[in-house]
């Protein structure tokens, strides 16, 4: 039977939700196809008890101690020794960072072709058809690979919502494989930033402050009204220089993905880099001292006036 | 020390648009830059240049207007470069790309390490880089934040994740795509953008590269782009909160607690 697998990534200890959104939608699409999760872990390591719980049909788990901080070399070794032998029809990645940089390698190793950042994925007969977005989301194509076997394709994170599906209880498929590891390269423990990321990709509600908004008593009342509604405070790019904030605060094209059900932007002026990391969000609010500021044509709620006597609005009010 | 980096030009505004009758972009017109984050790779090497006496060689495959790229890298402090140009590389997606790319490093002799942007800002796949580190056998080190290279062939980068970051190290020779974090990129100055228009610009093609015409452009892409669109964004209604601040505050809490969003 034609399989989609999905290769499960994990940091710190914990399955990425990338992998998990993609199980999810692999098993909308599958239409007889088979869902296989694959899991590459160490012996300490147990993600089937995790992944087992979102149904896939099958799990296919290698465990082995070289599995341990393993380098995309030693990875991509055992994914494609696995996948030159079992043959899936199609393979799937969290467009992570780290499935950005494996998947291109297993690619060419597999000498198929891998699209990227995928916003959405669909089966026309045999055909994988992935829509890629480009030119900053300003163009959206489809994309499909005729000839080549696997199909590939790495899915932007937080398009997807992973639901947990116990209807039946995946098969466990663990096989011995030999991990031949890269011995070139070494790699460390993953050290996790102080505001990790994945909670502003999986937040819930996010307050967001640019430009317009970036006083230092600004962002301590940001920080107080985040504590008061269980938020996460996030910025535009610009604002990554303030000391206060790094990369893993930032929302947009050259940032992160995130689709909260609120998020209330102060200051920010919506330039297209900013609007496409926000475009998953449930209820945007936005204010802004300019009536024509482009943030607005993607809000459902708008103040034009001052961010912070705004914000005092709110943390007096909430 | 011998250092290649890759640069891709790009349509200088991001804002494309679909020809209503063929259904191509029209990117007709628009001008090319240099790809942003190329030139954080440039800056890369010329510290090591700068540092170790490193020879910069800059190298990029299409149509010959990329010269203009490759100047500005020889502006900045680049030594030499290379342009890979031919009808038959038209249509390539990133595997027919990084087969081009992986000849041309082989037919310059090969480096201690080659250098990428994280992405193009236009595809915007990012996968150009890992594609010529596995077509070439060497090990990658992708969105590197930090990185260093000694003088006794190591090399040692921070690689930044989604959520945090991971030391990497291990040997030379070397794949490194860079992030913009990496580094503040420097100016050319009038003396370099003097000098580089008097550097000659080598041309190669796939006969120089030794490469099977089934290998390249279209008919090396296993991937087809079968239908482009511009997204049609479903307008959301904007609704103005009205009043002074405090009564828009007000309002906007009554109205998300009536929709139990807060
Ligand atoms: C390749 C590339 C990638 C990029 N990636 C990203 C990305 O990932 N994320 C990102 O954010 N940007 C990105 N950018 C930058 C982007 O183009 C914008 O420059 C940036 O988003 C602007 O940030 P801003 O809205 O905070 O600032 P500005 O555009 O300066 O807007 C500030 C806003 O604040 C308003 N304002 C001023 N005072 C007040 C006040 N007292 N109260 C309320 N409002 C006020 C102003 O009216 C204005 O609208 C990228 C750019 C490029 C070229
Ligand atoms: C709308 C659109 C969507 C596309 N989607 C896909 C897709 O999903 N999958 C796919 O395989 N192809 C795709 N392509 C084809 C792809 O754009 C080309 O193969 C391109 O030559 C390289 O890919 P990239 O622009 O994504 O570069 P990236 O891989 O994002 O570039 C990374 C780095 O590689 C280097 N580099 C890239 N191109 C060159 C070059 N020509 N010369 C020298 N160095 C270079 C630069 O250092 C750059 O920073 C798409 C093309 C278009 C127009």
């Amino acid at each position: 039977m034609s399989e989609i697998w999905i290769y499960v990534e994990n940091h710190f200890n914990r399955v990425d939700p990338s992998s998990l959104q993609l199980i999810t939608k692999a098993k909308e699409i599958a239409n007889g196809r088979q869902v296989t999760a694959v899991i590459l872990e160490d012996h300490d390591q147990d993600f089937e008890n995790t992944v087992k719980q979102y149904g896939p049909n099958q799990i296919l788990l290698v465990k082995n101690d070289n599995l341990k901080n393993a380098s995309d070399e030693t990875i991509t070794n055992v994914l494609v020794d696995l996948a030159q032998e079992q043959k899936p029809d199609t393979i799937l990645f969290g467009a992570t960072v780290t499935g950005r940089s494996l998947a291109p390698r297993i690619q060419g190793r597999l000498k198929t072709g891998l699209t990227a950042d995928c916003l959405d994925l669909r089966f026309d007969d045999d055909l994988l058809v992935a829509t890629k977005p480009s030119y900053g989301d300003n163009i959206m194509c489809e994309i499909t690979c005729p000839k080549n076997k696997p199909q590939m394709a790495t899915v932007r994170p937080n398009t997807f919502e992973a639901v947990v599906d116990g209807s039946s209880e995946p098969k466990i498929n663990e096989v011995e494989v030999t991990v031949d590891v890269d011995p070139r390269v070494t790699v460390s423990d993953e050290q996790g930033s102080v505001s990790n990321t994945r909670s502003i990709g999986t937040a819930k509600r996010i307050i967001a402050l640019g430009r317009g908004a970036q006083s230092e008593s600004i962002i301590k009342k940001a920080n107080e009204l985040a504590g008061k509604i269980g938020a996460i405070v996030a910025v535009s790019r610009p604002l990554t220089d303030l000391p206060e904030f790094s990369h893993e605060q930032q929302i947009g094209q050259s940032g992160n993905t995130v689709a909260p059900d609120l998020i209330i932007n102060l200051g920010i002026s919506g330039a297209v880099q900013y609007v496409v990391g926000i475009q998953n969000a449930k209820t945007v609010v936005s204010v802004n001292t300019d009536p024509k500021a482009p943030i607005f044509d993607v809000s459902q709620y708008k103040y034009v006036g001052d961010a912070e006597a705004f914000l005092d609005g709110l943390i007096e009010n909430v | 020390m011998k250092i290649i980096v890759c640069l891709k030009q790009v349509p200088e505004t991001n804002n494309v648009k679909i020809d209503p009758v063929t259904h191509n972009l029209q990117r007709n017109g628009i001008s090319g830059v240099i790809n942003s984050f190329d030139v954080n790779a440039i800056e890369a090497a010329l510290e090591l240049k700068d540092r170790y006496g490193a020879e910069v060689v800059a190298l990029t495959m299409g149509p010959p207007d990329y010269e203009k790229t490759l100047r500005l890298a020889m502006a900045m402090g680049a030594n030499e470069g290379v342009l890979l140009s031919s009808r038959g590389f038209a249509g390539a997606d990133t595997l027919a790309t990084a087969t081009v790319l992986a000849a041309a490093v082989n037919k310059i002799g090969g480096a201690d390490l080659i250098l990428f942007g994280r992405q193009a800002v236009d595809a915007d796949t990012g996968q150009v880089g890992p594609l010529v580190a596995e077509k070439l056998d060497l090990p990658q080190y992708t969105y590197v934040s930090k990185l260093n290279l000694s003088s006794d062939g190591q090399i040692d980068a921070v690689r930044m994740l989604d959520g945090g970051t991971v030391r990497v190290n291990g040997d030379l020779p070397a794949v490194a795509t860079v992030r913009s974090e990496l580094n503040e990129p420097r100016y050319a100055t009038p003396r370099n953008i003097k000098l580089s228009f008097k550097k000659d610009i080598v041309v190669y093609d796939e006969k120089d590269l030794d490469l099977d015409d089934s290998e390249i452009g279209q008919a090396g892409s296993p991937t087809i782009v079968t239908k482009v669109y511009t997204p049609t964004a479903t307008p959301k209604v904007t609704e103005t909160l009205e009043g002074s601040a405090k009564e828009a505050a007000q309002n906007l809490l009554t109205k998300l607690s009536e929709k139990s969003i807060l």
